[in-house]
């Protein structure tokens, strides 16, 4: 068990770091950098400009700004933002905390409502709830995130129900800690709910399917015949054995974190999504590795833990990975 | 119905849809950039087809709003004044296709402005915009899906016909690019070109970011096929014979792959199309002011505009009968793909 | 009579990543070696699993030997280059177990038969036409099967097919890989007159892998018995048969249904 934790985990760490040489290698495509604002204003002297990029390293090798970085990135710091002059991780972490908040929640939810309904769906293949929920979801799959997000804004801005954006009210400090989840809960649910809208189409559809394959296994139908209740026989005999379900589960976390991009630019929800933007718009590139280090982390994290349970839940890897 | 009608009728469907867009020089009223000032963010005109006599016209004619008094962005609709709707009029000029100079418009109405799906902040109609707009759009999702694909197709067939270490590291490089959630990679390669371009090289620079982003998938579905297909008998055979490694990916095992490519790009262009949307809602795609789908919806990132003028809000849906007609298109095919590999399963097993 | 082929310690190792990733290795061959002399015709006999199909592969060069040596009409094929080896593959063809997957699904009967001419190249439209008619004849095809599908034909319909163009390009040695395994009882019988025949009038050399022990005799000049990728036994049909000196060999001997004794009933009309 062990040796194949530990070999996941040097994949893991190791797609990382393939991820930051290719985040800095895409640097080496840019034209233009932090200082071309200031080269238009007169005012600021060429050799300003020369210094300033002297002592911030914009004109060593890249294989030297990789060094250095990953040097920075050992000391906590994970370079320098020129728009915040400061260290970068302080500032992301900050952001990522927000974003993590956001896609946990939603992934939890997705999969919360995915699961049953899928099962559900499978059981009864084919009848009337079937078919209404495979038109919902195809209804739902067609209209686009941003189609979504916009649209749950308006319904907020109208019904004035929820929160138009932020992550907290102006009184938040001042609230008890019980208002204060609520109020978290308020700002949150207009995020989660796009979130949770566009990731569910796809999810139900796959556990439908998974489900669907596996419910003619005989193995279920014997499990039936020693008397195992029918709640049982779904969630803990046929849906450990829907196998692609584990890795769906890691794929969908790379497309909720996507998602969650665009849903905190339009909703201001405060994570990485309208820092990341906002540093590009900037060209402040440190800001912009990192930002993209920081989802890929998450993602990989993510896919990890669905090796973990997918080792957990299926025999086959574990024998086939132990030696002997 | 049979599996190949279903894939045809999606075919026209899209081949419809496309076509309007095409087209959208004759289909639309008026140049996308044309302002005019007088009328910003004016409604969107019903068409009617009863007059205020309940009289029964047979050609729909629009009423010309005047502004409520005492208001400054309300407008009512001022029933003295119809304006019928005439088709196949002659308006702007532009060039059908990108090249054919025309002045044939599908309908307008002479010297009137009419505005079927409202204006924006400029009094540029909503309507040429949206169509003109998703030539950008569409073309962006066409080209990058194209270009995504052959990418794809090239690296996984190299990986999994010549195997070995060529394999593994192909397919850790697109573990790579996969490991990177789409849209954050989108803005990373983004965030490294230049910010500032004339419209038609932030076109170029988009469909190249968005073609770079998204090989990874098709590459190892493709790479799945070549491998199980490089060691079917007949493959083997043909090498028996003398064939090269040439003749057996031309005549052989790359065909095998042509289906999982047509299912890749009706799923894939729509995603493309969106990517394009969601880089030009956020400012980091085709600037104004040319228009396309994403840089419609910009505007809507102010919430006074998204609340009062609600017709600015269009452009989010159109997206949707184009998204079904793919959605639809993609099923067709992999219901196809199924049907054809349960015939090959039971071809093989008869004896 | 000369030596067609020569077999010389051949091994053959693959490796393999199970979805765990680890890695494991599979010994399919383990020191294999024997003579053929042209014109002969040798059975490979033994269990699924002991190593026959690899072998085929090796000597039809589709796939590598890990060690050893393959000497062909003079050549070593082990240590041939691939260029090389593009122009020897014609020469030794290989007949496979399941006739279905060897054709194409793709084309019709006659585009599969006329590929390998088609690879070569001599022969003009009219020439190949001609010449794959002919071929259809000379394994017993009617000609008006030649534009349909290969779905649309028989098991042993397909099998002759794929005996017609591995004939095409005048192979001195076809292989058959357990090539009537698949077959109805009365149409092995029908298609092994048809190899024995073919061996007579074109004079190649016929080596033939099975696990059926009578079969292998009805055919073979000499039997060789395969096992956990050895040979463990090489003589005579009829001297294998009457006095097998392994326990692997009685094995096999005993897993033959019995029938009463006589000559295999000729192609059925």
């Amino acid at each position: 068990m062990m040796r194949y934790l530990l070999r996941r985990l040097a994949h893991a760490f190791l797609l990382v770091i393939g991820v930051s040489i290719l985040a800095f290698l895409f640097t080496t495509l840019a034209p233009g950098n932090y200082f071309d604002e200031m080269r238009l204003n007169p005012q600021i002297a060429p050799e300003t400009l020369v210094a300033l990029r002297t002592q911030y390293q914009l004109n060593r090798p890249l294989p030297v700004r990789y060094a250095s970085w990953v040097n920075s990135v050992l000391h906590g710091e994970m370079g320098f933002s020129f728009a915040y002059n400061t260290s970068v991780a302080p500032l992301l972490l900050l952001r990522a905390k927000n974003t993590l908040i956001l896609t946990v929640t939603a992934t939890l939810l997705a999969w919360a409502i995915a699961l049953p309904l899928g099962v559900w769906s499978a059981e009864r293949l084919g009848q009337f709830p079937d078919r209404l929920i495979s038109w919902s979801t195809a209804a739902l799959l067609v209209v686009p995130d941003l189609a979504l997000a916009l649209g749950l804004l308006v319904l907020a801005l109208r019904t004035g129900w929820f929160p138009t954006g932020g992550m907290a009210s102006v009184d938040f400090e001042s609230l008890s800690s019980l208002n204060k989840i609520r109020d978290l809960a308020l700002h949150m649910a207009l995020p989660v709910a796009t979130l949770v809208l566009s990731a569910l189409p796809l999810l139900v559809r796959h556990v439908r399917a998974a489900v669907a394959d596996v419910l003619d296994a005989p193995f279920l139908l014997a499990a039936e015949g020693h008397g195992i209740p029918r709640r049982t026989l779904l969630f803990r005999y046929a849906l450990p054995a829907a196998n692609p379900l584990v890795s769906l589960f890691g794929f969908s976390i790379g497309a909720l974190l996507s998602g969650s991009l665009l849903v905190e630019v339009v909703m201001s929800w405060p994570g990485l999504g309208p820092f990341l933007l906002e540093a590009i718009l900037a060209r402040d590139i440190y800001v912009v590795i990192g930002g993209v280090l920081f989802s890929t982390i998450f993602l990989v994290a993510g896919n990890f833990l669905a090796d973990m349970l997918l080792y957990w839940v299926d025999p086959r890897i574990r024998s086939a990975s132990t030696p002997g | 119905m049979s599996r190949r009608r279903k894939v045809a009728i999606w075919l026209l469907v899209l081949g419809a849809l496309h076509g309007v867009v095409l087209c959208a020089g004759f289909f639309a009223p008026y140049d996308p950039v044309e302002q005019d000032r007088k009328s910003p963010y004016l409604p969107p005109m019903r068409l009617h087809f009863v007059d205020m006599r309940g009289q029964f016209h047979l050609r729909p004619f629009v009423y010309v709003l005047q502004l409520r008094p005492a208001s400054f962005d309300q407008y009512v609709e001022d029933t003295t004044r119809p304006r019928p709707l005439k088709f196949f009029t002659f308006g702007d000029r532009y060039r059908l296709l990108g090249f054919l100079p025309s002045r044939l418009h599908f309908f307008g109405a002479g010297d009137e402005r009419i505005y079927l799906l409202g204006t924006d902040a400029f009094g540029r109609d909503q309507l040429s915009r949206l169509l003109f707009g998703g030539q950008v759009s569409l073309l962006a999702g066409l080209l990058g899906a194209g270009f995504t694909l052959l990418i794809g197709w090239c690296i996984g067939a190299a990986a999994g016909y010549y195997g070995g270490w060529r394999d593994d590291l192909l397919m850790r490089v697109a573990e790579l690019f996969l490991a990177l959630p789409w849209l954050y990679l989108l803005f990373a390669i983004r965030a490294f070109l230049p910010l500032t371009v004339n419209p038609l090289q932030a076109f170029f620079l988009i469909v190249a970011v968005i073609a770079a982003v998204g090989w990874a998938r098709p590459a190892r579905l493709v790479r799945g096929i070549v491998l199980s297909a490089k060691e079917r008998d007949f493959v083997r055979a043909a090498r028996g014979f003398g064939a090269s490694h040439l003749y057996l990916l031309r005549r052989h095992i790359l065909p095998e792959t042509s289906s999982v490519l047509l299912t890749q790009a009706a799923i894939l262009i729509p995603q493309y199309v969106l990517a394009e949307m969601t880089l030009s809602f956020l400012g980091l795609g085709v600037p104004e002011p040319v228009p396309s789908w994403g840089n419609l919806l910009s505007n809507l990132q102010q919430y006074s505009v998204l609340v009062s003028y609600w017709w600015m809000y269009l452009p989010a849906l159109i997206m949707v009968p184009f998204f079904l007609g793919y959605l639809g298109l993609a099923s067709a095919l992999q219901e196809r793909a199924e049907a054809y590999k349960i015939q090959r399963r039971s071809f093989g097993s008869l004896a | 009579m000369e030596l067609l082929l020569k077999v010389e310690n051949l091994v053959k190792r693959y490796a393999r990543r199970n979805f765990a990733g680890a890695r494991q290795e599979f010994l399919a061959l383990d020191g294999v070696s024997f003579a053929v002399s042209a014109g002969t015709t040798l059975a490979i006999v033994g269990e699924s699993g002991s190593g026959k199909s690899t072998l085929a592969s090796c000597i039809a060069c589709l796939e590598t030997p890990t060690s050893g040596n393959l000497w062909f009409e003079g050549t070593n094929l082990v240590q041939a280059a691939e260029r090389e080896l593009r122009k020897i593959r014609p020469r030794i063809q290989l007949i496979f177990p399941d006739p279905a997957s060897s054709l194409s699904a793709r084309w019709p009967v006659f585009g599969i038969l006329v590929e390998p001419l088609v690879l070569q190249g001599k022969l003009n439209r009219n020439e190949m036409k001609k010449r794959g008619f002919s071929l259809l004849e000379r394994v017993g095809l009617s000609p008006d099967i030649a534009w349909r599908p290969p779905s649309e034909l028989s098991g042993g319909q397909r099998q002759r097919l794929a005996i017609a163009r591995a004939l095409a390009l005048d192979p001195v040695l076809l292989i058959l890989d357990e090539a009537l395994s698949a077959l109805d009882c009365s149409v092995q019988a029908q298609i092994a007159n048809l190899l024995l025949e073919l061996q007579s009038s074109l004079t190649m050399t016929l080596l033939f892998i099975t696990h059926d022990l009578t079969m292998a005799a009805h055919l073979a000049d000499e039997i060789a018995v395969m096992s956990h990728g050895r040979i463990i036994e090489h003589g005579p049909s009829a001297e294998v048969l009457r006095n097998p000196r392994q326990e692997a060999t009685r094995q096999l001997l005993a897993a033959v249904p019995r029938l009463p004794r006589a000559p295999l009933p000729a192609a059925q009309q």
